[in-house]
């Protein structure tokens, strides 16, 4: 057993909304990811034995989809849209400056482990281009300039959580619409909308 | 019945049943259309493309791949039209953008639908001149199994076939796009009993067998087509040789029997055939060394030592390799050198070497059913040894059942790999354990449901030596008197159903035992049987043939049972003998001859003869042809019999039609207390996988299984422990399977060290503490 009770307590429970346990997998991952930053091999066994499905099942899953993370990231994820509309509204820019203040190249972590640098495709914010994702938290309208004060900020403040509607009145502009859910609690690893930071206080 | 329907293909009018997919319409009516990932035997997935067609749409013609395309009434169908060939030229220059030209080196090459297909239809020539994709190549993904991951066209079948049919889904798709690739789990290797009909169905050189590779080129192979001998289910295979070695043997689609798949243990247990330890020569004891003799000199030996005893007992002791002809001579034989010269009922003389056997479910009061009976009933009801372990494939005919709607009940409590497939499992509330009912099973709702007025195949036999036959009657009478029941006699050894038919009375390794009498002259023949090892009698049979006057086995190697005897005689065995086996559902098959037998081996029936004819009670047969005719001639129903002529068809169920009733005279074994459970395993130490040297480790790990509450009693937490009874100490594996009634423990009877434990006294487990406890004592 890799897993705190706690954490094992809350997969149970996310196991009990599914007619069938390995309907669970994806919401299990975040769970994994959650801990560890990424999906480790041994949450993968874990996972395994909770939903009773092979750990190879489990890792062909967790493989094919890019948010679920393979390798350790840093604290905050960092993931900038490279996308068409990002592009026509000047992403390139904001990648650029955003490469330059953290000194990484795609799909890279600094080695105190702060940062990770990711460019993505489409997060769905075209409304609001450019936009950038802290740990899945989505700022949109941000202009080269922003994005590099919201590195410093995360850089210097290291909140434990980030918040997207906090990010977004610090440092965005125009936004596209009021996508997030309304009692956002914000994400304290790279995990996309999935309130495990409840957990992670309980843990 | 489907309802039929024409459409069109190519121009021309072919008929389909409503609902077939479109690919196997064509195929069915002799048009071929190219493919990789699409499988007969398995579900279609759409992932390779090769297989598209163009048909008529209401908004003009489309390509569809046609193996997710259903068949309908009046379709019209293109699949050489230029659209359908620019198609396939694309689908085949994208499918080999990364695929290596190693075609030279690659086992695949020559039967490879890869290279064959890019022949047929391939665009000719090749645009790519970019960098193609790499992989460590190969990568072992189990014992057995290699994987080269840059010849892989991701088609899926491997991974469906490890889902869907055999259950073990531990190879899967990594990553995705152009990353994608097929592997297992770090430390999780594809350990499964049918890893090899992977290899089998890749449509490339990405899966490959280690038995196998850089053996051969298949345009090299002479190729025969036989029965396998490792179970009593009868997969029809094919068998391939080069220079008079066996090199391979392969699945072939049987739709009675196997439907093309094969066990690893039929698959990959042939090497044994050209191992150094083969027996090649008669072998005469002389000072309790073996000293090479000839045939003359060996019938003179035995002739002079029948004189020399006066009238000896001769008692028969067989294995279940033999053919039916085989089986038919060993009958005569024996009938011919029992003392009074003819069989008695209470004479017999003949014991077959399985410790589960039992008198069966045989007669006009239990009709016997077939292996299609599994998709055709309601319910399947099982108790019988492991399933998977004994008879590999039958565990896929009952998956593939229950897949389709069958209902299935297990009861315990051998066979928990089948709880995850059943309906309903009576463990240990229901069963005790010496495997007795507790309860009336008709205060079983859930299980009266379940059978009452339905069509029922029964298969069933003992678990354990040690059960008790009322027990199983209790069951079928049971289902007897509410549903309509038919059986499977689950004898799990070769070809046991040949021996029942064709030996007047057979008899058990208790009877053996019990009706050896020490006072008189024995002489003891062993055919093909090693009863010494991995038996339940092993130690009292091993006594006996230590003390008999005389021993002559009839083997292919010197193993426990033939390094008692006094004359070995070599004896030929699968791919070197014709003949014909009877499976379990009492349908005759054909095996062929392909090879030489080594050195001076001979035919079991061949053997015979020369010895009767030495005694001056000669049976006469030239050759397997005349005794197959003979066997024949005791045929009452002379419309199907199971001549060699007759069994080139697909499939006849003539066995069913015997001349006789089977007689199989056993007793039941005295009620003990069981508390360790012996059961069989698939892979163990039997002297043809020891001498296979690719599958000869499968057979090593040591473990038991018990439940969790029995474990927590000896206050183990470790997962290795010394499992003890009396002298006996075995370092062992602990699993843990709840299934298991508590209190007792099931230990492998066919692995290294456990023959010596006795069932019937308690155990003791104990933390391994220093390395000198782990030798086995």
């Amino acid at each position: 057993m890799t897993w705190e009770n706690a954490r094992i307590d809350k997969a149970k429970e996310i196991i009990e909304m599914y007619p069938q346990k390995r309907s669970a997998l994806g919401p299990l991952l975040y769970l994994a990811q959650d801990k560890d930053g990424y999906i480790s091999d041994d949450s993968i066994v874990e996972i395994s034995r909770l939903i009773g499905i092979t750990e190879v099942q489990v890792q062909s899953v967790a493989s094919f989809y890019s948010m679920y993370k393979q390798e350790p990231t840093g604290k905050y994820l960092l993931s900038v849209c490279k996308s068409i509309s990002c592009e026509i509204s000047n992403s390139s820019n904001v990648i650029q400056k955003v490469k330059e203040f953290t000194n990484l190249s795609n799909n890279e972590t600094d080695d105190e482990g702060l940062f990770t640098y990711e460019s993505v495709e489409c997060i769905g914010a075209c409304g609001g281009a450019p936009a950038i994702q802290v740990n899945y938290e989505t700022v949109e309208g941000l202009t080269p300039e922003k994005a590099v004060d919201l590195c410093k900020w995360l850089k210097e403040e290291q909140p434990k959580v980030v918040v997207a509607d906090e990010l977004q009145l610090k440092f965005g502009g125009t936004k596209s619409f009021d996508w997030a859910i309304e009692d956002n609690t914000g994400s304290s690893s790279p995990v996309p909308g999935f309130q495990t930071y409840e957990m992670q206080e309980e843990i | 019945m489907t309802e039929k329907i024409t459409f069109t293909v190519d121009g021309k009018t072919l008929e389909g049943k409503q609902g077939q997919l479109l690919i196997e319409a064509c195929e069915d009516s002799g048009i071929h259309i190219p493919r990789f990932c699409w499988h007969k035997r398995l579900d279609p997935v759409g992932m390779c493309r090769m297989c598209l067609v163009e048909i008529e749409t209401p908004r003009g013609k489309a390509l569809v791949p046609s193996c997710t395309t259903q068949v309908t009434d009046e379709l019209i169908v293109e699949t050489e039209s230029n659209t359908v060939k620019k198609a396939q030229e694309g689908v085949l220059e994208f499918l080999l953008i990364n695929h290596p030209l190693d075609c030279p080196i690659c086992d695949k090459a020559g039967e490879c639908p890869l290279q064959d297909q890019t022949m047929a239809y391939g665009p000719g020539e090749s645009r790519f001149i970019e960098e193609k994709r790499h992989f460590e190549k190969p990568i072992p993904i189990s014992d057995i199994v290699l994987l080269d991951r840059e010849r892989c066209i991701l088609c899926a079948r491997c991974t469906r076939f490890s889902d869907e049919i055999s259950g073990d889904p531990l190879i899967e798709f990594i990553q995705r796009g152009n990353k994608t690739q097929v592997n297992t789990f770090p430390d999780e290797p594809f350990k499964s009993y049918f890893s090899g009909n992977t290899v089998q169905i890749c449509p490339v050189g990405a899966l490959t067998a280690t038995s196998y590779r850089f053996k051969a080129r298949p345009w090299d192979l002479k190729k025969v087509s036989s029965t396998c001998n490792c179970c009593s289910l009868g997969c029809s295979v094919e068998l391939n040789v080069s220079q008079n070695k066996m090199l391979r043997i392969l699945g072939e689609d049987n739709e009675f029997t196997n439907q093309g798949w094969l066990s690893d243990k039929g698959r990959y247990n042939f090497e044994y055939l050209h191992s150094d330890n083969r027996l090649t020569n008669i072998k005469l004891k002389d000072n309790n060394s073996f000293v090479d003799a000839n045939i003359s000199e060996a019938t003179e030996k035995l002739k002079n030592k029948i004189e020399e005893l006066h009238n000896p007992d001769i008692k028969f002791l067989i294995g279940a390799n033999s053919t039916n002809e085989e089986y038919f001579v060993i009958n005569k034989f024996a009938n011919l050198m029992n003392r009074n010269e003819f069989l008695s009922k209470d004479k017999s003389n003949v014991y077959f070497a399985d410790d589960n056997m039992f008198s069966g479910y045989f007669g006009e009061n239990h009709q016997n059913a077939s292996f299609e009976d599994l998709d055709s009933s309601d319910v399947i009801v099982v108790w019988s040894e492991d399933i998977k372990d004994n008879i590999p494939v039958l565990f896929l005919r009952i998956k593939k059942a229950v897949k389709n709607g069958v209902k299935l009940v297990v009861l315990g409590h051998t066979n928990s790999s089948l709880e995850s497939l059943a309906d309903l499992y009576l463990g240990q509330d229901v069963i005790s354990n010496n495997f007795e009912l507790k309860t009336n099973l008709g205060n079983i709702k859930e299980f009266q449901n379940i059978i009452e007025n339905k069509k029922v195949t029964i298969i069933v036999g003992k678990s354990t030596p040690l059960q008790q036959k009322k027990y199983l009657d209790n069951l079928v009478d049971h289902i007897q008197k509410y549903s309509q029941a038919k059986f499977l006699n689950c004898f799990t050894k070769a070809n046991t159903f040949g021996a029942l038919q064709h030996i007047d009375q057979i008899k058990g390794l208790n009877e053996f035992c019990n009706e050896y009498e020490e006072s008189n002259k024995n002489i003891v023949f062993t055919i093909g049987a090693n009863p010494v090892n991995a038996s339940f009698f092993g130690s009292k049979i091993e006594n006996i043939l230590k003390k008999a006057d005389f021993v002559v086995s009839l083997d292919i190697f010197i193993n426990a049972t033939t390094e008692l005897a006094d004359l070995i005689l070599p004896t030929t065995s699968f791919g070197e003998k014709e003949g014909t086996v009877t499976n379990m559902e009492m349908r005759v098959l054909k095996q062929n001859k392909i090879l030489p037998g080594p050195g001076s081996a001979l035919s079991e029936w061949e053997y015979l003869t020369m010895i009767s004819k030495s005694l001056d009670k000669e049976i006469k047969y030239e050759n397997v042809d005349e005794i197959n005719k003979a066997l024949c001639d005791e045929y009452e129903n002379n419309e199907e019999l199971p001549s060699f002529e007759n069994l080139n068809k697909p499939s006849n169920l003539f066995g069913m039609k015997n001349r006789k009733n089977i007689d199989i005279n056993i007793k039941d074994l005295e009620k003990n207390d069981l508390s360790i459970l012996m059961v069989k395993r698939l892979y163990g130490d039997s002297s043809t996988q020891i001498n296979s040297p690719s599958i000869s480790m499968l057979g090593s790990e040591r473990f038991i299984e018990l439940n969790s509450k029995t474990l927590e009693k000896f206050g183990i937490s470790s997962k290795t422990a010394n499992l003890i009874q009396d002298q006996h100490s075995i370092f062992v594996n602990i699993k843990i399977n709840n299934l298991l009634p508590d209190n007792i423990v099931l230990a492998p009877i066919n692995r290294r060290g456990f023959k010596n434990l006795d069932p019937t006294k308690d155990f003791d487990i104990r933390e391994a503490t220093n390395m000198k406890e782990l030798s086995v004592n």
